[in-house]
């Protein structure tokens, strides 16, 4: 396997607040290799927009206390100094934000916010930084660059913005692009213009690409791997296809139950998963999803599962989940041919005391003590 | 005898209008002033040597405001009279050595008054000459123009009424008119014939700026123009003129800015008795800060200060820098009137009572303090005609209006009271009584405190608070508002003439029922009437003794409560002799030199 | 832009006329306006006050008063002599209006620029002992009276009644000569006068900023690998100091009908003074005359903060 371009490990990223320490990431580890495209996909506050700002060094903050490490390219970003961060950020690392017309500054054509990326990281000319940026923005499909250079934000469509920031974060041949959330602004059909064009750049330019999204539909097509992140962890990882076809954590199958599908019968109800992310101050004890899983058993408030291969297909397939492999396997068989979690239930007994069996080993005196 | 013989001093610093915005009578937000010497009360500096000045020096007033006019017939305002002395004589003047005495200044001696008393002659002294441009000798015609231009429209005199000569005009002349009262038999002799037989006061009032003379031949195009350009072209008299041109443009008077007044090459002191030390006076007329002013004054040289200090400056002055100023009476009281026509006012016992309780001393803090002035036990102010005939500081000598009771003596308001009819010494009735004030302090503040005085006799008051302007004008002046106690009222001097405080304020023949009525507490009794009429008629020490009986009259009848008379303090630099001038209550920059 | 504007003065126009109309009226409904009373003296007779009404013109009809007067000020920019002096108001307020905009500009960029120091220094130093200590110091200046500071200034720093004679005091303007003494001469005044407005500016400028720098065009700009610096003086200070300039220019705009009681405590001959004194004295024409120029500094100055606006946010056009 050839060195991944990114490679996070144990990553932790709390917040010292006056309501007490949010616990945003909490250990999260991932990679991504060159040209590849990874899925972070989570509800908000799970900890996947704080994660990828951690790689920026936009979380740098005096109250942030932030552990683990970050690779990239052979360098440890973690320990780089600030001044070492800047050149990264914009550089080899490039981001896109949710909404375009708030990240772009109003008052600043976006010529001129297009030359002040390119500039702050190449001593080149104004005139030379232009014809960077037009070409740029001819490259994302904005019509008539060289006039529309001069126009403010306000003065473009949604998705045309959406262009014009992804030329922004491409202008200077970013190694990587993290993509935050790109199409949740837009409308559906931009949606899948932007995500096409992104697909397409990445492939042109060979750019690594995070794709961070609550929306497991909009990396369906475009990533390699998937991580599903839940109140600061990784909670499943694989490869998309596996996450699609065999998904192993209940938030999962939450997920894949509330978005429409081709593959799924068309009077096939959408499901959503029932109550509201967790506090990130005040964590569930045990698996921290346990007061929404519809599975839950009295043993999983009081262990907490860690991530462990599944053991199927996908080798790089795992789950942090307390229910047996065989319990998960029996339930995501009912739930794909369209029955409710209800109806499951009805169908596959869970164990209430047989976990996993990696979280088989801790159910001792200190699962009792607590 | 209608007009209200008030002089104002427009005050337009904001600390001044917030201090010591008065409360006295029909001013718009103004503070009354004027009068007297320097020797009585508790002064600090006392009275400056009037016979030892050095010559020469250039002193600065800071004033808060510009004079009102220049031209000496349309001026009334003491700051306006301030300069005017200085820069034009007058046919009689008042010097700062006897506050009751006025003495000849372009006259050759006394006014000859007819044995019927409606005839003034005044001989007028040789040698004396106008400034340049004009640059010629003074005559009598020149007053009697001054007289006649008064009378215009174009000039717009002021206090016609103390000048009431055969044919002046009853209202305002479109252009200069002759008015055959006045006759020049020759160049030194000018004589008045009068409608009444008021020679007495109407000599009196002869201190006023309406004798400065004016030069017909120089004067005239500028009097032709409605309004009169002579306020700018005002021509001097007087040891110092206004700097000007070879036309007689002042070009020293800036408006609202400063007036620089310079010597009058053309004045010879051989004809007059003032010394004129100073070489040039420069009157910044837009110091706007009395507060700051004031310290400037008190820490700076060559300065005086045009008026009042601040009261938080008064106090300091007194107590900490002691040798910089010069306290002097502003000849006025501040009085709460008593209406006598109202029942139970009508009762002189009742009126007794309410005076005997009465804590003058708190409706005095309510303006200020002791600083502001000493506390009455009658009406006319110190060292004033009549002042001391009518018992000087300790007064006439009535238990209930004495230095014993300053802070009010309730026993001997109980003992009036049982023998008003009231045997609980307390009055019984249950109606309020109307009392008016100002909506602004001092005003209201005063007010406030004696609505309190009656009310700890049993009288229920119903203060009403009106705006400033109109406390006088819309309600206390007018009786058939029924006003019982006017809050804010106060009565200052024109000229030196006991006749002009007592006789409109108290004489039964002047209520005006109709309103401009000036004798608040409309007190009607006959004898003080037919004392009056006598005393009008006489002259010197008798006349001074005859008001100052009068004044015990009016006292014994209780018909109000005087509270203040008012002084003003006036501040100098250490390198200042300041003397003041007792007729206005301002410096006299005739005689004031710096060491 | 150009429509925009004629349309903005066609609407200052009216604007300045529906002023004047207002203070006709409200000084002829004022019970002791009448100002052939003021001028007639004392107890006047009844002749007295025709003839002085007839001179002032006050006998005909209000709206034929109202007419010459609104027609003299187009025609000449006249606004009659002052009823107390004679002057032309006109003069007057010309001779008094280079006054105030030396005051009150000089202030002004005092409190402009410290503000903005103070403000972005704060946001920055956001929670620190700097941050606490400015704006601790800010509500000092708020709070404390601009008379009883200029006061407190004199005392302690003029070079006549001062403590530390360091600085020239009340009434220095009027006797200097020459720009550089009457600037000399104005730094109190200038500094007293922009104490309360700078800690206003610099409160307003923090919050504007602190709310700026958490917009997400902040955050594109961190992205982007712009210095801090970079990111907070021109990303965030160009969104935060924008409204501000809108409330500076209002805020000159209302100080040309003059800064009263600073002019007043540093004895400055400005406008405020003059319109101070003609309300207590009830001098109707220099009344009318310093409020149309106070309306004329308001509507020019918001017309000039609108065009001005179009510039600094793209976003706005008219």
């Amino acid at each position: 396997m050839p060195e991944p371009l990114l490679e996070v490990k144990d990553l932790t990223v709390h917040f010292e607040t006056e309501d007490g320490l949010v616990q945003a990431v909490d250990g999260i580890s991932y990679s991504v290799e060159r040209g590849k495209t990874l899925g972070i996909v989570g509800e908000s506050g799970s900890g996947k927009s704080v994660s990828s700002m951690t790689v920026m060094g936009l979380t740098r903050a005096g109250n942030a206390r932030i552990s683990g490490s970050i690779t990239f390219d052979g360098r440890d970003l973690l320990s780089a100094s600030d001044a070492d961060m800047r050149t990264v950020r914009g550089g080899d690392i490039a981001m896109i934000f949710q909404d375009p017309l708030s990240s772009l500054h109003p008052f600043y054509k976006i010529g001129d916010q297009l030359i002040e990326a390119h500039r702050s990281h190449n001593a080149v000319s104004k005139a030379k930084a232009r014809d960077r940026a037009v070409e740029m923005l001819g490259l994302v499909g904005l019509p008539d660059p060289r006039r529309r250079i001069d126009s403010y934000p306000h003065e473009f469509s949604g998705g045309m913005r959406q262009r014009v920031m992804i030329a922004m974060a491409l202008i200077n041949d970013p190694k990587l692009l993290i993509a935050d959330e790109p199409t949740t602004a837009l409308d559906v059909t931009v949606q899948a213009q932007i995500l096409d064009l992104i697909q397409k750049l990445q492939t042109e330019l060979d750019t690594a690409v995070v794709m961070i999204t609550h929306d497991l539909g909009v990396v369906a097509e475009v990533t390699e791997e998937i991580a599903v992140m839940y109140a600061g962890r990784i909670v499943e990882y694989g490869k998309s296809d596996t996450i699609f076809a065999a998904p192993e954590h209940p938030y999962t199958w939450g997920l894949l139950k509330s978005i429409p599908r081709l593959d799924t019968p068309r009077d096939q109800e959408l499901v959503p998963i029932f109550g509201r992310p967790p506090s990130l101050i005040n964590k569930p004890s045990g698996c921290s999803f346990h007061p929404r899983c519809p599975y839950v058993r009295e043993a999983h408030k009081k262990v907490d599962p860690a991530l462990e291969p599944t053991g199927g297909a996908d080798p790089s397939h795992k789950v942090a989940c307390l229910l047996p492999a065989e319990t998960r396997r029996s339930l995501w068989a009912g739930l794909r041919t369209g029955d409710t979690p209800d109806e499951v239930l009805q169908e596959v007994e869970i164990p209430a005391n047989k976990l996993s069996p990696s979280a088989e080993g801790q159910t001792g005196e200190e699962v009792a003590g607590q | 005898m209608s007009g209200n013989r008030l002089r104002f001093l427009v005050v337009s610093s904001l600390a001044a209008l917030t201090l010591f915005a008065a409360a006295c009578g029909g001013s718009s937000s103004s503070s009354s002033s004027t009068s007297s010497k320097t020797n009585a009360t508790p002064a600090g500096g006392g009275t400056p040597d009037t016979t030892a000045g050095k010559k020469g020096g250039k002193l600065t007033m800071l004033a808060a405001s510009d004079v009102d006019y220049l031209d000496p017939g349309h001026t009334y305002y003491t700051a306006g009279e301030q300069v005017d002395g200085a820069m034009g004589r007058t046919l009689y003047t008042i010097g700062p050595k006897d506050p009751t005495k006025t003495l000849p200044d372009i006259a050759e001696g006394d006014p000859q008054i007819s044995a019927d008393k409606k005839t003034v002659t005044v001989k007028i002294k040789p040698g004396i000459k106008f400034s340049p441009p004009v640059n010629r000798a003074v005559t009598s015609k020149d007053i009697k123009y001054a007289f006649e231009r008064f009378f215009s429209v174009n000039v717009g005199g002021q206090y016609a009424s103390y000048f009431p000569i055969v044919g002046a005009p009853k209202s305002p002349t479109k252009g200069v008119k002759p008015i055959s009262g006045i006759t020049t038999p020759d160049d030194q002799t000018i004589v008045f014939q009068l409608q009444d037989a008021v020679a007495v006061s109407f000599a009196a009032a002869l201190v006023m700026p309406i004798t400065t003379p004016v030069p017909e031949e120089y004067a005239k195009p500028f009097d032709a123009k409605n309004p009169s350009t002579y306020n700018t072209h005002v021509v001097a008299s007087g040891p110092y003129m206004v700097k000007n041109d070879a036309t007689g443009n002042l070009v020293g008077y800036k408006a609202g800015k400063s007036i620089d007044l310079v010597r009058n090459p053309n004045w010879d002191p051989k004809t007059d008795d003032r010394p004129a030390y100073l070489d040039e006076i420069f009157i910044q007329t837009n110091a706007s800060d009395a507060n700051v002013s004031s310290k400037q004054v008190i820490a700076g040289n060559n300065l005086i200060l045009d008026t009042n200090p601040p009261a938080a400056i008064l106090k300091e002055l007194v107590t900490k820098v002691k040798d910089q100023y010069t306290t002097v009476p502003s000849g006025g009281f501040r009085w709460f009137p008593i209406n006598t026509t109202i029942k139970p006012f009508d009762n002189i016992n009742v009126r007794k009572a309410i005076l005997a309780g009465f804590d003058r001393n708190a409706a005095r803090l309510a303006r200020g303090g002791k600083f502001t002035g000493d506390l009455p036990t009658h009406f006319l102010p110190p060292q004033f005609p009549g002042f001391a005939e009518a018992g000087g500081f300790d007064g006439p000598g009535y238990d209930f209006l004495s230095k014993k009771n300053e802070s009010g003596d309730m026993a001997l308001a109980a003992s009036y009271m049982k023998k008003a009819g009231y045997p609980s010494g307390k009055y019984t009735g249950s109606e309020q009584f109307l009392m008016v004030t100002a909506n602004a302090d001092p005003g209201k503040a005063q007010a406030e405190v004696a609505a309190a005085q009656f009310e700890k006799l049993g009288f229920k008051m119903k203060l009403r608070l009106v705006p400033q302007d109109s406390t006088y004008t819309e309600w206390c002046q007018v009786p058939a508002k029924k006003v019982a106690v006017c809050g804010a009222a106060g009565w200052f001097k024109d000229f030196i003439d006991p006749q002009s405080m007592l006789e409109p304020t108290f004489a039964g023949y002047t209520i005006a029922k109709n309103g401009g009525n000036n004798n608040l507490p409309q007190l009607n009794d006959p004898k003080v009437d037919a004392a009056m009429k006598a005393a009008s008629l006489l002259e010197g020490d008798a006349r001074n003794k005859a008001w100052g009986e009068i004044d015990k009259m009016i006292t014994a009848d209780a018909p109000a409560i005087p509270f203040v008379w008012d002084k003003t303090t006036l501040v100098r630099s250490k390198n200042v002799v300041g003397v003041a001038n007792p007729y206005l209550a301002l410096w006299d920059f005739t005689y004031t030199s710096i060491k | 832009m150009a429509a925009y504007i004629v349309r903005r003065l066609l609407w200052t126009v009216l604007l300045l006329l529906v002023i004047t109309a207002v203070t006709f009226l409200i000084f002829y409904v004022l019970p002791s306006g009448d100002p052939a009373k003021l001028r007639a003296g004392r107890s006047p007779s009844p002749e007295t006050l025709a003839a002085i009404r007839n001179q002032l013109g006050l006998d005909k009809p209000l709206y034929q008063q109202y007419g010459e007067y609104v027609w003299n000020i187009v025609r000449h920019f006249d606004f009659g002599n002052s009823y107390t002096n004679n002057q032309e108001v006109r003069t007057l307020v010309f001779s008094r209006l280079p006054n105030t905009i030396f005051l009150v500009l000089g202030a002004a960029t005092i409190w402009f620029l410290s503000g903005v120091v103070i403000g972005t220094v704060s946001a920055v130093a956001r929670g620190s002992f700097w941050d606490r200590l400015l704006m601790g110091g800010a509500l000092v200046a708020i709070s404390a009276p601009v008379y009883w500071m200029g006061l407190v200034s004199l005392y302690l720093f003029s070079d006549d009644i001062g403590k530390f004679k360091l600085l020239p005091g009340s009434g220095a303007y009027q006797s200097a000569h020459g720009l550089i003494d009457k600037g000399h001469a104005l730094i109190l005044p200038w500094l007293v006068l922009a104490a309360a407005f700078a800690a206003i500016y610099a409160r307003l400028l923090r919050s504007n900023l602190l709310e700026t720098l958490s917009e997400d065009y902040i955050r594109t700009a961190r992205a982007k690998g712009l210095s801090e610096r970079r990111v907070v003086l021109r990303h965030g200070l160009r969104s935060a100091i924008t409204p501000i300039v809108t409330v500076l220019g209002l805020d000159i705009g209302i100080l040309m009908g003059g800064a009263i009681l600073t002019e007043t405590v540093f004895n400055i001959d400005g406008v405020g003074r003059l319109a101070f004194d003609a309300i207590q004295r009830g001098d109707l024409a220099t009344i009318q005359g310093t409020t149309v120029v106070l309306a004329f500094g308001v509507a020019i100055m918001s017309l000039v903060v609108d065009i001005l606006y179009a510039f600094l946010d793209p976003r706005v056009r008219y």
